[in-house]
């Protein structure tokens, strides 16, 4: 068990955030710290738009930090729960990405 | 032509080609009614309480592969649909459910009436919704449908304001042609890297189980799964879900595994080279303790949730997208493949199965029993229901012993034609899921096999059966107790029967049938029960509540042994293998 990073890329949309911590409260994992901002600077983020054929808009999409302590195949199944969340747009850790359901093996958030 | 939230409201659920809404009026939905009230295209059933409704409209979609639409109010109406919600969701059935909620300027001062419903159901939603103004009720209906019947299906949840649906404020209605969620991609054709591993794993079986579930009826898979098997000659075993997908009276049907699974087919996973998952997702109800399952078995997974993926039973191969198309894929694989396929290397295998079966396999000719000296089996009633019917009807249960006899006894061959709760196991669902059947196929038998602990769960629908003239045939599998949890008490907890009885009283269920306009018939002796199984299908045009008496202390077998694998199984009464 270590800890571990992720980052995520979602809508900002009045109760996202309290369906990313319902799951982990709801899969009994435990989140030791959080982070949310709106995103500004979307330069290294061009390459979700591109893959997805979408724009973001100012205000529109968020960044969401999350450290929990998991194990690794915990780990690959959070990913996954949480990539299924209609409007999480891409969720990472510090090996894979997922880009709604296209599996990236880096780290590119 | 500007019409109100009301009317968009429901416009937009005649646009998606909603036959039926189930539901309950009351003070935050009375604009929404006003709006039912005024159109023709769809017919609003009225149940007793709320949960009936949403078991009504999950029966529907089971039966039909289209969503099921409630309407609740706010509050208490909400919270009482809740679990029917729950019960969609384990299942991954199609739903929408539109809650009212009070008018936007009341929400958080603790209204009259008022519930946090997207909090409270959001752990078992697969997605929800909150009206912000009338301008997005279209869309937000088109999202909703298009979540809920695509990818994993699931339900949703639409919570609507009172304002936003009052009759007075006027909007452009536009209902958007196509969906398109930029945060939702659910996959649906597989790779052809994870096809061409999945074809040389199976051709390189020796010992291979289909093993299909839920996801494989809600994909429309059965006509795939059925050329898979022409293909490849392997035995297939079903979960509870995924009973009907393919035949039950065919000669490579292993019968259901699991918990209360055939021997045959739980030997078979237990012993195969390869196990072929199809939208199944080796729950604890199958698996018993996972680092004993299947030791020597491969897995192909087959999912359109990779969530659902190596969670429990790591997977060697992974075939992410609709069952459907999977399993076109690997047919057409094979078939380009067709001279390497040696069925005839299956051979000791099936005989191997067969001996099983031979051994330990289901007794299905308890229906015989015509001696009124010893009690009717529960199992020898489900059998003649099964007879009596020619194995045609849609058959929706509840939970508990019946529950797990039918599955065992009634031999389905066709998909959707079993309606039960799954992975919730909720109590109270058989009858009103029996009404939405009904409703969706009038001309067909519906029957509903219950005990008397689960119908009084909802049996206020009897009330709306009687109203709508819903001609179910109900089969109360009576043992004056909750059979299951006996079960256990008398297997683990030295037959120490806490809080399971209520045989003094318990109703006339003949004369409580009867009350509400229906047809009661009881039977209690073994020479009774055909002819009265036969006597209550003969009625076409009425409900017909059937009360079996039937042997209070009979247990269900096989029986998986906690915490071991899958070959360790109670047989009977102390037998274990």
């Amino acid at each position: 068990m270590i800890q571990r990073k992720l980052t995520l890329v979602m809508e900002n949309k009045p109760g996202a955030l309290a369906r990313v911590v319902g799951l982990f409260h709801q899969r009994g994992y435990n989140i030791d710290s959080l982070h949310v901002d709106p995103i500004e600077d979307f330069e290294p983020f061009r390459f979700i738009e591109d893959e997805l054929g979408i724009r973001f808009q100012v205000g529109e999409v968020s960044r969401l930090t999350i450290r929990t302590t998991v194990g690794d195949k915990l780990m690959r199944q959070i990913l996954r729960q949480i990539n299924k969340l209609i409007e999480v747009i891409a969720v990472s850790d510090e090996e894979s990405t997922y880009l709604k359901g296209i599996l990236r093996n880096e780290n590119l958030l | 032509m500007k019409i109100a939230g009301n009317d968009i409201l429901i416009q937009s659920l005649i646009n998606e080609g909603v036959e039926y809404i189930f539901g309950y009026p009351g003070g935050a939905a009375l604009h929404i009614y006003d709006s039912i009230f005024n159109q023709k295209e769809m017919q609003h059933i009225l149940v007793r309480h709320e949960q009936g409704a949403t078991h009504a409209a999950d029966g529907y979609a089971r039966a039909t592969g289209k969503p099921g639409v409630v309407l609740v109010t706010s509050g208490p109406g909400a919270t009482n649909a809740i679990t029917g919600i729950a019960t969609a969701f384990m299942d991954s059935i199609p739903m929408i459910i539109i809650s009212g909620q009070v008018q936007s300027h009341l929400i958080g001062t603790d209204a009259f009436q008022e519930t946090d419903m997207i909090g409270v159901s959001r752990p078992i939603v697969k997605h929800s919704f909150t009206v912000d103004k009338q301008e997005n009720i279209a869309n937000i209906v088109a999202e909703a449908f298009h979540i809920a019947t695509s990818g994993r299906q699931g339900p949703v949840l639409i919570d609507v304001p009172k304002d936003l649906t009052n009759p007075d404020d006027l909007f452009d209605f536009v209902y958007p042609d196509k969906v398109h969620v930029r945060s939702y991609n659910p996959p649906t054709k597989p790779e052809n890297h994870q096809v061409s591993r999945a074809v040389d794993a199976i051709l390189a079986s020796e010992r291979p189980v289909i093993y299909a579930g839920g996801g494989t009826i809600s994909s429309n898979a059965s006509k795939e799964l059925r050329e898979l098997n022409d293909l490849i000659d392997a035995p297939v075993t079903n979960t509870l879900m995924g009973l009907g997908v393919f035949p039950g009276t065919h000669k490579r049907f292993l019968g259901m595994l699991g918990m209360h699974g055939t021997y045959q087919a739980n030997m078979a996973m237990h012993n195969a080279d390869l196990i072929i998952a199809l939208g199944a997702r080796f729950d604890d109800r199958i698996t018993n303790a996972p680092d004993k399952f299947a030791p020597r078995a491969k897995v192909i997974h087959f999912d359109v949730d990779h969530s659902s993926v190596s969670k429990i039973i790591e997977a060697d191969i992974a075939v992410f997208g609709q069952i459907k198309d999977s399993l076109q894929a690997i047919n057409n694989h094979l078939k380009t493949k067709i001279d390497e396929i040696d069925n005839e290397k299956l051979a000791p295998w099936h005989q191997q199965i067969s001996d099983w079966k031979e051994k330990h396999g289901l007794n299905h000719d308890l229906y015989k029993i015509e001696d009124d000296s010893g009690p009717i089996l529960p199992q020898a009633a489900v059998q003649h229901i099964y007879q009596e019917s020619q194995g045609k009807a849609f058959v929706t249960s509840d939970v508990g012993q019946h529950q797990m006899f039918a599955a065992q006894y009634y031999h389905f061959d066709q998909p959707r034609k079993w309606i039960n709760s799954g992975g919730l196991g909720t109590m109270g669902f058989g009858l009103p899921s029996a009404m939405g059947v009904k409703l969706a196929y009038p001309d067909e038998e519906v029957i509903c096999i219950t005990g008397e602990g689960s119908i009084q769960m909802c049996i206020q629908e009897l009330s709306t059966c009687s109203q709508y003239k819903l001609p179910i045939k109900i089969f109360n599998i009576n043992n004056l107790a909750l059979g299951m949890v006996k079960q256990w008490q008398d297997m683990n907890y030295d037959g120490r029967h806490s809080s399971i009885s209520y045989e003094d009283s318990l109703p006339d269920f003949v004369g409580l049938a009867e009350s509400y306009g229906h047809v009661g018939i009881k039977i209690t002796k073994n020479s009774e029960l055909k002819k009265g199984i036969a006597k209550a299908l003969s009625i076409k045009d009425r409900l017909v509540f059937v009360d079996i008496y039937v042997d209070p202390d009979e247990h269900v077998y096989p029986m998986q042994v906690a915490n071991g694998s899958l070959k360790d199984l109670w047989l009977s009464k102390g037998e274990k293998t």
